[in-house]
């Protein structure tokens, strides 16, 4: 099963010196996926959200003229895994004649979906694995004081 | 921009190396030609320098990154790229073109030098600049320059 995301928004990771994209479920909208990328990932992503043309062209606005050379078309893109805190994503291109799926960085993905309009899906089963990689890292950063807590 | 390419005005150059520029966060991509007469120092953002720096040391990341991606649509959409040449110099700006062939035809791409560069490294493609943008690049002693800031980051930025 797959879900349609939406880019919610951006967020700066102090504790990680990061950036945070914020999808959320279309269909379900209290489910999020955070996935955390570089600086120049995050202003890649900013800039086609904020639809802000700049002044030279950026990598991905790069990368969708070389697929405007032969008329492809990205018809999706798909975060299809998760593992050990690594997303994995898929391109989905439409070629002259045939279909191609190419391994990518999720960040690379979103960036050039927004600049295609291509919708953005995401696994249900990274969905499920995420939500549970959150608590697993939630309960890592449990205290003992923490716990103490619940008795008072 | 799709100027002819005319061979005599072009000068052919190889990544000499990526320095970080230690004012800003910005890294200095060294081109030389082959005789090593002529430097050309472009300032790139540091994701840019990266980029150039990996294809260099022939370093390959554990997930593709964004020029490894263009490099593999690309390859797939039977797009192969022929050149990238620094074509202008503007208010400190460089401008550089993509050239590339898609069945047979020739197809030339608006890019910053830095994307060109970085997908030059990937698929062996040769770099060149116009002598028009050497004239420009201004005097001074590039050479001297060069030795400082080669021995200043001796050993630090190793990867």
């Amino acid at each position: 099963m797959i879900a349609q995301m939406k880019v919610r928004g951006l967020m700066f990771d102090p504790y990680n010196n990061a950036y945070i994209v914020i999808l959320r479920d279309e269909e379900h909208s209290e489910t999020m996926l955070p996935i955390w990328v570089g600086k120049s990932e995050a202003s890649a992503i900013s800039f086609a959200l904020e639809g802000v043309a700049a002044p030279r062209p950026m990598t991905h606005d790069l990368m969708k003229s070389v697929l405007d050379i032969v008329d492809a078309r990205v018809l999706s893109v798909v975060v299809t895994d998760l593992k050990d805190n690594t997303y994995y994503a898929k391109i989905h291109l439409m070629g002259e004649d045939s279909e191609y799926s190419i391994d990518s960085r999720p960040s690379d993905a979103i960036a050039l979906a927004l600049r295609a309009n291509a919708p953005i899906f995401a696994q249900e089963e990274v969905l499920r694995k995420q939500a549970s990689e959150e608590l697993d890292q939630w309960l890592e950063n449990l205290k003992p004081e923490d716990f103490g807590k619940l008795d008072s | 921009m799709d100027e002819q390419k005319d061979s005599h005005d072009l000068v052919r150059l190889k990544v000499h190396g990526v320095h970080p520029d230690s004012n800003t966060d910005t890294q200095i991509v060294i081109l030389r030609d082959e005789a090593n007469a002529e430097i050309l120092p472009i300032w790139v953002g540091s994701a840019e320098g990266n980029a150039i720096k990996y294809a260099l040391e022939g370093h390959v990341p554990p997930r593709p990154m964004s020029h490894d991606l263009i490099r593999s649509c690309a390859d797939h959409l039977n797009i192969k790229m022929t050149s990238a040449v620094i074509t202008d110099v503007k208010q400190n700006t460089y401008y550089a073109a993509i050239h590339l062939t898609s069945h047979g035809v020739e197809r030339t791409i608006d890019s910053r030098p830095s994307d060109a560069i970085a997908l030059a490294l990937r698929t062996n493609s040769p770099i060149y600049v116009s002598q028009e943008v050497l004239r420009q690049r201004g005097g001074g002693n590039l050479d001297a320059w060069l030795e400082r800031l080669e021995a200043k980051n001796l050993g630090k930025h190793e990867v």
